[in-house]
């Protein structure tokens, strides 16, 4: 009676930027009977192996890490800050969606002259409102916070819901 | 499931269940939270998901004064608005009389330490590397990073100063840090601070700095200067933060008993677990 040998190899490796690649070879012999197995498992095993370590070792595409994602996202779009919305360019803020309605409803709130907000912008980090990057927004929205009262000197990120925490 | 003989920390009435607990620790991790899940996960859950709480030692409650007054300098340098010791002096008095919300354990000499702890500012001011009139380009500002696109949750964090294209972090200490080992015992929170200034602003850190303030009998500042955070250690840090989501999601707060097991505040609760 005829036996089907069957053995699959995979391989997994880590690459740089935390991705990593797999390749898998799997194949079915047929032997004449149970006693040579062992004999056969031995030889599939080491060609199953030295054909996937010689695949293996193309790696491929890598992104680069200082930028992929950060500045243009796979399809090809422009950054939206992970909030997951694009603004027309006449109204482009730098910061989160989050942060942007923070800043806008402190003004709101507080009757602020969006100039005086302007200001200490410029002031601070010497750019615009719009200019400022999520961590100068963040700065910003403490320094508006105190401006009218509402700080308290601690970190409280309050533009967003998660729980703060000290890093 | 965990289990307390008895429960000598009385927890805030609790208005969650577990699994909501769980569940709002899995959407974020923080430097801290995540430092305190390797180090222990019974202690991560008696703090996070119990909600239990202990007095604030006197070295937190020091180290804390001591980041308010440095944290006010700080904003004085970059307003362009320095303070004068008297002015940081006052500071440090508001903060070191601020006990009522957090009670602290005094078990040595609270005028002893508040002494400490000025002597520590005195010679941080004294002998800080950053020049009085040097601007910085943010000051404990609080900052978060997206990280769905490696399947892990949001970073959320503080960074305490940076400083020309640096991330700065303070701290007080009672022995001086070891350089060599620094940048191992501190990796969580340095990836932490590299990953949220890089989201944050879209630029590469030049390296990140530890400013140690050494309670000595004759204080002193210690200068821990590292490198920017590498991939390799990028890929270990999301390695733990993986294995963060997938203890939360497994419920597993199983204790770790060791030398570090001496100077835990939960010792006594830990033992009565089952």
């Amino acid at each position: 009676m005829a036996v089907i040998l069957q053995m699959t190899y995979q391989k997994k490796l880590g690459l740089p930027n935390f991705s990593s690649h797999a390749c898998s070879v799997s194949v079915s012999v047929e032997i004449p009977d149970v006693s040579v197995a062992a004999q056969e498992s031995s030889k599939l095993y080491s060609l199953l192996q030295a054909a996937v370590d010689n695949e293996i070792q193309q790696v491929g595409y890598l992104p680069d890490a200082t930028s992929y994602g950060m500045h243009q996202n796979g399809n090809g779009h422009p950054p939206n800050n992970g909030n997951g919305q694009n603004r027309s360019s006449n109204d482009q803020w730098k910061c989160t969606e989050g942060q942007r309605g923070f800043i806008l409803r402190i003004v709101a709130d507080n009757q602020l002259d969006k100039n005086t907000v302007e200001d200490m912008a410029q002031q601070l980090f010497g750019i615009g409102v719009k200019e400022c990057d999520k961590m100068q927004a963040s700065q910003l929205i403490e320094e508006l916070l105190e401006k009218t009262g509402k700080g308290n000197g601690r970190r409280r990120p309050q533009w967003r819901s998660r729980e703060p925490a000290r890093a | 499931m965990i289990a307390l003989a008895e429960a000598p920390t009385a927890p805030a009435p609790r208005t969650r269940s577990e699994n909501q607990i769980i569940s709002e620790l899995r959407e974020t991790v923080s430097a801290s939270r995540l430092s305190l899940f390797l180090q222990c996960r019974l202690k991560f859950w008696f703090r996070y998901v119990a909600g239990l709480k202990k007095p604030k030692t006197p070295a937190l409650h020091l180290g804390g004064s001591v980041h308010q007054v440095l944290r006010a300098w700080n904003m004085a340098r970059w307003k362009g608005t320095p303070m004068s010791l008297k002015d940081l002096y006052d500071v440090y008095q508001a903060a070191w009389g601020d006990q009522e919300e957090e009670p602290v354990s005094w078990d040595e000499d609270e005028d002893d330490q508040k002494k400490v702890g000025w002597r520590l500012l005195e010679t941080y001011f004294r002998e800080s590397s950053i020049a009085a009139y040097a601007r910085p380009e943010a000051v404990e500002v609080a900052v978060d990073a997206d990280l769905s696109r490696h399947g892990l949750p949001a970073l959320i964090g503080v960074i305490d100063l940076v400083h020309q294209n640096r991330i700065i972090d303070f701290k007080t200490s009672s022995q001086t840090p070891n350089p060599g080992k620094v940048a191992h015992t501190n990796e969580v929170q340095t990836c932490s601070y590299a990953l949220l200034y890089r989201e944050a602003t879209g630029k590469r850190e030049s390296g990140i700095e530890f400013h140690s303030l050494v309670k000595l009998k004759n204080p002193k500042v210690v200068i821990t200067a590292l490198e920017p955070m590498s991939e390799q250690q990028q890929t270990r840090f999301f390695h733990l933060i993986e294995a963060y989501v997938a203890g939360l999601d497994r419920r597993d707060f199983v204790p770790s008993p060791g030398l570090q097991c001496v100077a835990c505040e939960w010792f006594n609760e830990c033992r009565n677990w089952r």
